[in-house]
């Protein structure tokens, strides 16, 4: 469960979340099926960040939601 | 069909809550005019008190006085207050009862007890084998009966260590100084053995059920602690939705045939992802009424099936993400009240 406040909740784990606008923005795009390039993009045109800063905490980022499980890849 | 009338016990609320006070909630909740008999072991138990609470309450001899003192007080308040369903609480109490099965039906008390082989099976000091045999993985655990017990069997294992009492209780010793003080007040406390068990790190997890006997579930809510006190009570807690907790208690009450209510603790190893057995408990837990509120009522199931003779289809799931925060109020009496369970046992 995810609402548009960016507040997750986990029914297997039963964690909770709250994710930032910046990873809500970011699940949205992955829930679409959006590329990781593709996301990069989004989060350095919408969030004017500098690219190589956006890199690695785009990759900070999925590496977490891939430790609670949310993708596999 | 006359409501029925149930006798149970384990009315505290407080720091260390017990099942009883929840039980008649969700009880009341099935069956409106369940005529409900407390017994308590001290007028100070708070459910005594609570509103719309057990309508008759007794006080009893310690489980520990022996059981001819426990079935004489109880003829004495079934000679008082007839009932045809019992529903003993408390761990020491389910331990005294489980081979007196007979005893409890010659006084027309319908109940439903584990036998003396499946509870010996689940405690605490032979956790480890019924573990192995269900593919469940479970912390070093071991059984002392000493303090030189202990120092023996704690260089086998890596501090910090869990101390537990065979009942009730634990405490988490980091030093052989800590292991000696907590093994000396829990054998005083709680008789012997003392469990060593080695620490788990992780979150933890909570699965209330019934056994049908036969090695079936006929209802499971799990839930995950969010909230902890400083004993390691759960003052809150969401259920969850997690088929490998699922199957850890399916294989537990398959190779215990488990017969009744029961309460599975489990840490979860999230490097590992793999549930740790920590205790399987032979009775309600304190939070028994919560899943009654999530449209699974575990005490009007047991209930249903001492008035039928069979256990009713099973219970509905609890769907993820419903939870608990355990709410202190205060109840309100008079001494006039305390005045009355005074002189007996309380």
């Amino acid at each position: 469960m995810l609402n548009d406040r960016g507040f997750a909740f986990d029914p297997t784990s039963g964690e909770t979340f709250q994710l930032s606008t910046t990873g809500l923005r970011i699940v949205r795009l992955l829930q679409q099926g959006t590329g990781h390039e593709r996301i990069l993009e989004h989060v350095i045109a919408e969030f004017e960040v500098e690219p190589n800063t956006a890199s690695r905490d785009l990759a900070d980022f999925l590496l977490s939601v891939k430790q609670v499980g949310w993708i596999s890849e | 069909m006359n409501p029925p009338r149930l006798i149970l016990s384990g009315l505290h609320r407080g720091e260390n809550p017990q099942p009883g006070a929840g039980l008649i909630k969700s009880i009341r909740a099935q069956f409106p005019g369940a005529f409900i008999i407390g017994l308590v072991y001290d007028a100070m138990e708070s459910g005594i008190y609570m509103v719309d609470g057990p309508d008759q309450v007794y006080a009893m001899p310690y489980p520990t006085s022996g059981a001819q003192a426990y079935f004489q007080r109880l003829d004495e308040i079934l000679a008082l207050s007839p009932a045809d369903i019992f529903i003993p609480t408390l761990d020491a109490e389910i331990e005294l009862l489980v081979h007196l099965e007979e005893e409890i039906a010659r006084r027309g008390l319908r109940c439903v007890l584990p036998d003396k082989l499946m509870l010996q099976r689940r405690s605490k000091a032979n956790l480890n084998e019924l573990a192995s045999l269900c593919d469940v993985a479970v912390p070093d655990t071991q059984p002392i009966y000493d303090l030189s017990g202990a120092y023996v069997v704690s260089r086998g294992l890596e501090f910090p260590l869990m101390v537990k009492g065979q009942y009730y209780d634990a405490k988490k010793v980091h030093t052989e100084g800590e292991l000696a003080e907590a093994v000396s007040k829990l054998a005083a406390e709680w008789g012997a053995p003392v469990i060593l068990q080695n620490c788990v790190a992780g979150p933890e997890f909570n699965a209330l059920g019934l056994g049908d006997g036969k090695g079936g579930i006929v209802g499971l809510c799990c839930i995950r602690k969010t909230i902890l006190s400083d004993k390691g009570k759960g003052l809150g807690g969401i259920t969850i939705n997690d088929q490998r907790l699922v199957g850890v208690c399916e294989r537990l009450v398959r190779e215990l045939k488990w017969n009744g209510p029961f309460e599975v603790e489990v840490i979860l190893d999230e490097k590992r992802g793999q549930y740790f057995l920590i205790e399987i408990n032979p009775r309600f837990p304190a939070w028994v009424d919560f899943p009654s509120q999530c449209g699974a009522n575990f005490a009007g199931a047991l209930v249903r099936r001492l008035l039928d003779g069979f256990w009713p289809a099973s219970l509905q799931t609890c769907p993820a993400g419903h939870f608990y925060l355990r709410h202190q109020i205060e109840v309100h009496g008079h001494v006039n009240q305390i005045a009355e369970l005074a002189g007996t046992y309380a």
